[in-house]
């Protein structure tokens, strides 16, 4: 090989190292366990304190809203008939509900009590799953319909447009 | 209709089947009469499928719940325009849309290149027609849109509201054309391996492609990610999912094939890597749709019935390792007749700008991928979001734009001093003067702070050198010309794809500055109020007022919030976030309400309400999100640019090849 393909060949793999070494500490300092609830109750080491991402089902009755504060909430997790305790601040999402698929991103503290900092629901398109399951039967709107009547003297918006 | 739409979906496989085997007998034993009658097969194909696609929407159009398809995507008091839409809505139908769109590029091609370049393209129908029998064997075999129902019900379940958005009719139909465009350069280079016809004509037969499909794809992630931003109420418009990964990486390497193209084009050097490229495209477009369908990688929109990742699987492996084994049997035909001189040139920013894209687009892979591969590993599901993403892609993004900068205004072959020092000296004069004057106003605390910061110099940098092109072109014209617009519209008019590449990158300057501005200065806050009461976020000051609801349509509640949005106590503007419930969904949408101008948006939620009608308030503030969104259409208005036709082009292709003393042959484009 002559001087020049020496060059570039060093300077290709200076910039390909560079990449490697970015993606190689990238995954070091940023990665998360990802577990389902009984995964994470089987393993034998403590995760308390290091970043986990879990996976299961809202336990049917056991969201809780603090009444001072509305936007601290307590629920449990289940997957295979083991729970988890979780406590969250902040908006849920719209899909957050007794019984749907949630991600729970944080970390647990010494009683086992899991503190996320964020909430994810899973994908809206599983509803057709539920319902087959004997859900929500369509044309019923949710029981989350607030009592407000539909009145429409007390509207005076203008209709947003959606095209 | 449903009977005829499944009958002819039968016989464009066949009739697929047929022309591929056909089209290569025909190329192979130089049989004219199989290949008129191979001739005629992206017709048939073309009219089955369409007759097919019929068939459906006018089973959307007319509620024929006998299809399951429709069943599940549509009901009675769907509105038109997204019954039209939902014919992409699931699996099944957007399959048929794949195939309808492919076949209609195909029938382009063949109308093109009728009795033309008859070497290379009856290879390339093959190839395309291949893929096409992959897409029609699963549309008959594994997921068809005309399943029937045996008692068909009285209405549909609808479409899932989050998707009733006009971005609906939008979005996707762009994404696809994008990635199902990449299946003519693709198909072009396999023949041009296959035939052994290794110049480039392959790649100036496909320019057009390349450039409208890349075009496509740019937009249909811009579309997403506006989608995203207005609909899905979280504040952001990325967020790195496998889904949108899987959108993001073809782009990503079409970017680096339609920089590297331009050095074989000009330099007849770089033909394994450009080979290369563009099969690393159609494998990631094969690859994004095996992570949408497959299931594998928990993401947030995957598809429901997702069954289909094996069938997309083999088919990655099989296209890797037939384009493997064809570029290595034909290495020796792809040996370069020139070499890279000096590390200051216009070759050597391209290598590394094609590196660096790479870079990007393998940090992306990784990270999507890193959940099986620990997994399969370790035992341990790991998984990286966002802050690996940004932790690797930001500092070669940065990188990027310095070369975006660099590359246009250095010289071809060696770059000299003196060509160092006219070209760069003022770009980076104004560089480091727009530095001097924000760094005292721009925050610098922390990490991604310093990083915009640097993204602010850099878009200074990279503008300044672009607009000076401008300038001096205009300038030089100016002499020949009447007008000062005149000469600026003359310089373009004459080297269309120089400066609609440049104004590209203007659009990609600002989408930059957006994203840096965005992601590192933007704020948000929640509360929970009761009428009356406010929330301040930045210099904006919202009065929660009233909360109404709405019997929209009969299907459809909306509950609204109104907050007037206060700044230095003047009304400025209402916020109207509101919530909305659709019947047979058991979930409501979230309807925000966003005031965008150019230097920030302010973005509302209404997350949550009670009885009492207290309200739970999520404002987010954002700055320059605008810019991304004006980016785009900037790059939208120079790939017209770009693609218009252009018989100069060809003129100086000629003179080059002169040039080069490369012997004649006629252009073919």
């Amino acid at each position: 090989m002559d001087r020049k393909k020496i060059k570039f060949a060093l300077g290709s793999s200076l910039i390909v190292g560079t990449i490697g070494y970015l993606i190689a500490t990238g995954i070091n300092s940023t990665s998360t366990y990802f577990f389902t609830v009984s995964e994470l109750m089987d393993q034998k080491v403590s995760f308390h304190g290091t970043g986990l991402k879990v996976k299961g089902n809202v336990v049917a009755g056991s969201i809780e809203r603090d009444p001072g504060d509305y936007l601290n909430v307590q629920f449990a997790i289940e997957e295979k008939n083991r729970n988890l305790n979780v406590v969250y601040q902040g908006v849920t999402p719209d899909m957050f509900q007794d019984g749907g698929e949630v991600v729970v991103e944080g970390a647990l503290d010494e009683q086992g009590v899991f503190h996320a900092n964020t909430l994810l629901t899973s994908c809206p398109s599983k509803y057709e799953a539920e319902k087959e399951a004997g859900g929500m039967h369509p044309g019923t709107l949710p029981d989350y319909k607030p009592k407000l009547k539909p009145d429409p003297r007390k509207v005076d918006f203008l209709p947003k447009t959606t095209i | 209709m449903n009977d005829i739409g499944e009958f002819t979906l039968m016989i464009a496989l066949a009739t697929s089947l047929y022309g591929t085997v056909a089209y290569v007998m025909a190329a192979r034993g130089n049989r004219i009469d199989l290949y008129l009658s191979a001739d005629k097969v992206p017709l048939i194909t073309w009219a089955c499928i369409m007759i097919s696609s019929i068939a459906l929407w006018k089973a959307f159009f007319t509620n024929d719940f006998s299809l399951q398809y429709v069943y599940a995507y549509s009901n009675i008091e769907l509105d038109y325009f997204y019954k039209f839409s939902s014919f992409w809505g699931g699996q099944k139908g957007s399959l048929l849309f794949w195939a309808l769109i492919l076949t209609s590029y195909m029938m382009v091609v063949h109308i093109q290149n009728r009795s033309k370049n008859l070497i290379v393209v009856p290879y390339a129908m093959a190839v395309m027609l291949a893929i096409t029998c992959f897409f029609l064997f699963l549309l008959n075999f594994s997921t068809n849109p005309f399943e029937r129902i045996p008692l068909p019900p009285e209405d549909g379940r609808g479409l899932n509201p989050l998707l009733q958005n006009y971005w609906m009719v939008i979005h996707p139909p762009t994404l696809y054309l994008g990635y199902v465009g990449f299946t003519v350069p693709f198909a072009f280079a396999m023949a041009a391996l296959i035939s052994k016809n290794l110049d480039d004509a392959w790649i100036r037969l496909t320019r057009k492609w390349t450039v409208v499909s890349w075009f496509f794809l740019c937009m249909g992630n811009l579309f997403g990610a506006s989608w995203a931003y207005v609909e899905l109420g979280w504040g952001g418009y990325w967020a790195w999912d496998p889904v949108e990964n899987a959108a993001f990486m073809p782009l990503i390497v079409a970017t680096a094939y339609l920089h590297s193209v331009m050095i074989q084009e000009k330099k007849d050097m770089m033909k394994v890597w450009n080979m290369s490229l563009i099969l690393l495209t159609f494998v990631m477009t094969i690859f994004g749709t095996f992570i949408t369908r497959s299931g594998l990688i928990q993401s947030v929109h995957t598809f429901d019935e997702a069954t289909l990742g094996y069938y997309f699987l083999g088919l990655l492996f099989f296209i890797i390792a037939v384009c493997t084994a064809l570029i290595i049997s034909r290495l020796p035909l792809l040996k370069s007749k020139n070499e890279l001189d000096s590390f200051l040139s216009r070759e050597a920013g391209f290598l590394f700008n094609n590196l660096l894209l790479l870079g990007i687009a393998f940090a992306t892979f990784w990270g999507t991928i890193f959940p099986i591969i620990s997994e399969a590993i370790r035992g341990v599901k790991i998984t990286v979001g966002p802050p690996f993403y940004n932790q690797v892609n930001v500092p070669i993004g940065l990188a990027l734009l310095a070369l975006i900068g660099i590359g246009p205004i250095i010289a071809w072959r060696k770059a000299t001093w003196s060509n160092l020092k006219k070209n760069f000296l003022k770009p980076l004069m104004f560089a480091l003067i727009g530095g001097a004057i924000l760094f005292p106003v721009v925050p610098l605390s922390n990490r991604s702070e310093i990083y915009t910061y640097i993204a602010f110099i850099l878009c200074i940098f990279v503008l300044s050198s672009m607009l000076i092109e401008f300038y001096k072109g205009t300038m030089a014209r100016y002499a020949s010309s009447e007008t000062y617009l005149g000469a600026l519209g003359s310089l373009i008019w004459n080297n269309k794809r120089r400066y609609g590449g440049y104004t590209v990158h203007i659009g990609v300057v600002m989408i930059y500055a957006g994203i840096a501005a965005s992601s590192s200065y933007g704020i948000h806050t929640e509360k929970r109020l009761k009428i009356g009461e406010t929330i301040e976020i930045r210099d904006y000051m919202l009065r929660y007022e009233k909360l109404a609801a709405i019997q929209a349509t009969s299907v459809k509640t909306r509950i609204i919030a109104q907050l007037a949005v206060e700044k230095d106590g003047k009304k400025i503007w209402t916020a109207r976030p509101e919530k909305e419930f659709y019947k047979g969904q058991n979930q409501p949408v979230s309807e925000v309400d966003v005031r965008s101008t150019l230097a920030s948006d302010l973005y509302v939620i209404l997350a949550d309400f009670s009885e009492d009608e207290s309200a739970t308030i999520k404002v987010y503030h954002n700055p320059m999100v605008k810019w991304l969104w004006t980016g785009g259409w900037i790059i939208a208005l120079g790939t017209m640019v770009c693609a218009w036709p252009d018989r100069l082009e060809q003129r100086r292709r000629l003179e080059r090849l002169k040039l080069q003393k490369i012997v004649f042959s006629p252009a073919q484009e």
